[in-house]
């Protein structure tokens, strides 16, 4: 009998092991964000996006903190923490999926990430086009898509209605490297 | 058999730890890393004022911000006829921040023709988590300046001469953003006249000012202070500061509604010489608006993302 839960105790760390072995981890991942109006150009950045990637089951998550975004004017941080994204209730963006026909041994390619964005406490199924590279044996991940402000429930009062575009383009970079915890 | 059943307990606990240790999400591995992130509390209040007095507010690193200051009334039994109201003040502003936590800003009142500057420094700022920091402190200093005009000699060879007067006032704002509506802000305040109409009225005076907003939408809130004179002047009748109103955000611009009982814009002036009650009979109530523009000097630059 304790040999029995020996080696099932070690099978099991054993395989929890390898699948930490098959994932890496982007720290300074890039995810900026645009919004172009005739009235005025809104741009931010933040360049302490996590993203972690497990190649072996092809699974992708992103995590990133509203207030880490940058702004051109501290006035346009203020208001989009406080008036439309809600930070203090809302503090993350995550994003959690699955890469489609993901080879994990190709230097570089062009492929489909599917799965749910959740902005301002809303989650929503979105499908991202994503060019995968690798390189030394570390991915790296870009592209753009775009969302609907309406789709995250933020309210843009009609006054200021033309200053914010109803679709925001997002690109984003992430870097990978081993992950260690 | 006592042991067999402790052993298969061992082994499904053992399991269900496992599993759960496995089935931990990508998500979950991420949230680990952010745990021990710390942030400034922002917008503890909107603007650099609750409505009379400051708040712990003050703008970044290279904000112009310029304001006007109204304040209407009306006067009883008045004989001409004016549009919306009989009397208006307004206070002309400017304000720069040199840096994040300090500020200069200037103005001048054309009702009571007093001039006035101050400064102002964040000293610490609440955090967005309550063990580091739990409230925002800031330091006011003002000074004001204006003329009174004296006249003296006798009828036949009146003389007149003018006299400047220089009042001080140093303040020190307490706030706490409970939730992400309700921040309530409490400020000691000490005043210093350099001089006194009346030589019975002293020339220290302790106030303490009490405020608070509470936000209904998104870009708008409700705003209430009231400032406690400790030891009033005994010359003559004052009353404590109350004012209620609204603020209204849009965009760069910022105004601020409000009745108030107080006429003048000068901290050392409305806090200590005041001289109506609140209420609704003329001339007591004070209908003012305060419109708030910031210009940004300085902008950020934002990092293309780069391979």
């Amino acid at each position: 009998m304790n040999k029995i839960l020996l080696f099932l105790l070690l099978s099991f760390f054993m395989a929890d092991l390898s699948s930490a072995q098959n994932q890496q981890i982007a720290r300074q991942g890039q995810v900026s964000f645009f919004s172009y109006t005739s009235v005025e150009n809104i741009e931010a950045n933040n360049n302490q996006v996590l993203s972690i990637i497990d190649y072996s089951k092809s699974k992708i998550a992103v995590s990133m903190l509203m207030r880490a975004f940058v702004f051109k004017k501290d006035l346009m941080y203020e208001h989009f923490n406080e008036s439309y994204i809600e930070s203090d209730l809302y503090p993350k963006a995550n994003f959690e999926g699955i890469i489609i026909d993901f080879d994990e041994n190709l230097a570089s390619q062009t492929k489909i990430i599917k799965g749910q964005l959740s902005i301002h406490g809303v989650t929503k199924d979105i499908e991202i086009k994503t060019k995968i590279q690798k390189n030394k044996g570390n991915y790296t991940l870009d592209g753009e898509f775009d969302v609907l402000v309406k789709d995250f429930k933020i309210n843009i009062p009609p006054i200021l209605a033309s200053n914010i575009a109803k679709t925001i383009a997002i690109k984003f970079r992430f870097q990978y490297q081993p992950y260690e915890e | 058999m006592k042991n067999k059943f402790i052993h298969k307990s061992i082994l499904f606990i053992c399991i269900a730890i496992i599993t759960s240790i496995q089935s931990q999400s990508l998500l979950d591995k991420l949230d680990k890393e952010f745990s021990n992130i710390v942030f400034d509390e922002i917008a503890t209040f909107k603007t650099t004022r609750l409505g009379l007095m400051h708040s712990i507010e003050t703008r970044k690193k290279g904000a112009l911000q310029l304001s006007l200051y109204f304040r209407y009334w009306d006067t009883p039994n008045a004989t001409g006829q004016k549009f919306l109201a009989d009397e208006v003040s307004t206070r002309y502003g400017l304000e720069y921040a040199f840096t994040d936590n300090f500020t200069f800003g200037l103005g001048y009142t054309n009702f009571d023709k007093i001039a006035d500057g101050f400064l102002k420094y964040r000293l610490l700022k609440q955090k967005n988590k309550d063990k580091k920091g739990w409230f925002s402190l800031t330091l006011v200093q003002t000074l004001s300046h204006r003329k009174v005009e004296n006249t003296s000699g006798n009828l036949y060879q009146p003389s007149t001469s003018s006299e400047d007067i220089y009042a001080f006032v140093t303040q020190a704002l307490f706030a706490r953003k409970f939730n992400p509506n309700l921040s309530i802000q409490i400020a000691p305040t000490f005043i210093h006249r350099a001089s006194n109409s009346n030589s019975n009225d002293a020339n220290n005076q302790f106030a303490i000012g009490f405020g608070g907003r509470h936000k209904i939408t998104k870009h708008t809130s409700l705003v209430s202070e009231y400032n406690y004179v400790v030891n009033p002047v005994k010359s003559f009748d004052t009353y404590n500061t109350f004012m209620i109103g609204v603020n209204w955000e849009v965009s760069d611009l910022m105004l601020q509604f409000h009745l108030t009982n107080a006429r003048n814009f000068a901290e050392d002036t409305f806090l200590t010489q005041t001289t109506n009650n609140f209420n609704f009979k003329d001339p007591n109530l004070h209908f003012g608006v305060n419109a708030t523009y910031i210009i940004h000097t300085k902008k950020k630059k934002i990092k293309e993302i780069t391979d």
